[in-house]
């Protein structure tokens, strides 16, 4: 019973740092524009069938198809920024959050069509033996995605509090009438901060796919439901937040598959979800 | 003296609400110059005008003779205009010193050097003690005084040929207005020029050089302290009725 509980917190911890760069992502998005991207999660998926492409087509392996992962997202997440959010910067966000749905079909489609099949494989993160280590086998992939998931949150907290780009990007999220005033060019900010939600969640989608050992169309949708989950969870717009919410969320689902099973493993995720927003709403707009 | 800024036929709409209806007017290099005027007159739409929020609709704005008419907020910045908005609109989540970081934005990674900015830094604190008390701390937990000071210490870490200030005065205590107005004055005496909007024409009086007057999108009046305190008008609305 120790056993299980302390092996599931593992897993959890492993998945959630996972759900933490896509929920990172989705926040820096969120804050910049004040608009939610549905198309966050497809636009990593595009990027990981990409890598997957390379994979098959040169068979390169994983550092490169980590940096496809990584730049493909980047340049989806720049087509998904200039058509969705660029145009409606200060329209209605409901046409934007509309558009990005839009995009999120398109680019499903674009993926089906240039790789048929529903199920490709992709190269694992490492195919060795799980670690032993007093009796609990650490699965050496889990500690990649926890580590990997700690550089870049220290990363992104030096790019944000110690560089001139990082005081105009907080400067964006906190006003952008008085970001303007101080003379930050707005659109130019809201399209670095983009690139970089999309690099993380590349990076995140990379994690990912080479932990499954697989790449299907719903990574796209699997990406945008956990990113906007575990924001929410930890309280809308706040980057420590975020992380929280993550790991909170791999560390429930983790447990609840094991000791409830599979199926209300999402359920009880939604059920925590609802439960915040019932009891205190406020929370979601606390930062 | 000669104009730094030269406004002349502006007209700034919203939809088809015509905000500014033709306005006219002139700020003097190195002095200060007050807008009065009623809310809704105007005064806000024109500060955010000149400093390429708004695009006017006809018109056009010079600095130093200089077309500035639509171009964009940072690009004003860059050329020398630095508002100090209503309600001071600092950066709540933001440290003071970021805050003051953020001013000097378009200074940075440039031709600037990081000692000139570090300079310009201690200069405010000099002026401004209480930011560096609070340097460290969140904006959004300064006083209303405190954020006001703020705002304008932000404003000034860009260098501005131009200082706009909207009603710098907007809900502070009687106590903090003097203070603020103080600081006004000593820019003025280093040879800043401002263009001030205030609605409370007994502080500006003492510190102004020439006064406008808005109402309902047009320049009504235009003189110095002694033609505002003659005119009967304004003397009733602005000053109270006693002579």
């Amino acid at each position: 019973m120790l056993a299980d509980l302390v092996q599931n917190t593992l897993d959890g911890l492993a998945a959630g740092s996972a759900y933490a760069l896509l929920a990172v992502g989705f926040t820096l998005i969120f804050g910049v524009l004040r608009r939610v991207n549905l198309c966050y999660g497809p636009a990593i998926m595009l990027g990981c069938y990409a890598a997957t492409f390379v994979h098959l087509s040169f068979g390169a392996g994983l550092l490169v198809l980590a940096l496809v992962c990584v730049l493909a997202s980047v340049l989806a997440g720049g087509y998904v920024e200039r058509l969705c959010f660029a145009p409606h910067r200060k329209g209605s966000g409901i046409a934007a959050m509309v558009a990005s749905f839009a995009l999120w079909m398109q680019l499903e489609e674009v993926a089906i069509l240039a790789l048929p099949k529903h199920l490709y494989p992709f190269p694992a993160l490492y195919d060795g033996k799980p670690i032993d280590l007093a009796g609990f086998t650490i699965r050496v992939e889990a500690l990649v995605m926890l580590g990997a998931a700690s550089v870049v949150c220290a990363a992104l907290w030096w790019v944000l509090y110690r560089t001139r780009f990082g005081i105009a990007a907080r400067a964006v999220i906190d006003s952008p009438l008085a970001a303007e005033l101080s003379g930050i060019s707005v659109p130019r900010v809201s399209m670095g901060v983009f690139a970089l939600a999309s690099a993380i969640g590349g990076l995140a989608g990379f994690l990912v796919s080479a932990s499954f050992e697989q790449v299907t169309p719903m990574l796209g949708m699997w990406s945008t439901f956990k990113g906007l989950l575990a924001m929410m969870l930890g309280g809308l717009g706040s980057l420590p937040g975020a992380v929280a919410g993550a790991l909170v969320l791999g560390l429930v689902e983790a447990h609840s598959q094991w000791f409830l099973g599979p199926q209300l493993r999402d359920l009880l995720a939604f059920l925590m979800l609802f439960m915040l927003l019932a009891i205190g709403p406020r929370w979601m707009t606390t930062r | 003296m000669p104009a730094l800024l030269e406004v002349a036929d502006l007209v700034t709409a919203y939809g088809k609400i015509e905000a500014l209806k033709g306005v006219t007017l002139e700020v003097a290099e190195g002095g200060i110059t007050c807008l009065l005027g009623p809310n809704g007159a105007g005064k806000t739409t024109l500060m955010y005008s000149i400093a390429g929020i708004l695009k006017p609709r006809r018109g056009s704005i010079r600095l130093r003779g200089e077309e500035l008419g639509g171009c964009a907020p940072h690009e004003a910045v860059s050329r020398g205009i630095a508002l100090v908005p209503e309600n001071r609109l600092v950066f709540p989540s933001m440290s003071v010193i970021d805050n003051l970081e953020a001013g000097a934005y378009r200074r940075q990674g440039g031709r600037t050097g990081r000692g000139e900015i570090d300079a310009d830094l201690q200069r405010m604190f000099g002026r401004f003690p209480r930011l560096k008390e609070r340097s460290a701390q969140l904006a959004g937990t300064l006083s209303g005084g405190e954020q006001q000071m703020l705002a304008v210490a932000r404003a000034l870490m860009s260098r501005p040929k131009l200082l706009l200030m909207d009603e710098p005065s907007l809900g502070l205590a009687p106590l903090v207005v003097e203070e603020i107005f103080r600081i006004v004055s000593e820019l003025h005496r280093d040879g800043t020029t401002v263009f001030l909007v205030e609605q409370n024409a007994h502080m500006a009086l003492k510190v102004a050089q020439h006064f406008y007057l808005m109402e309902q999108g047009r320049v009504s009046f235009s003189g110095d302290p002694g033609s505002l305190a003659e005119d009967e008008v304004i003397r009733r609305a602005y000053l109270g009725s006693a002579k």
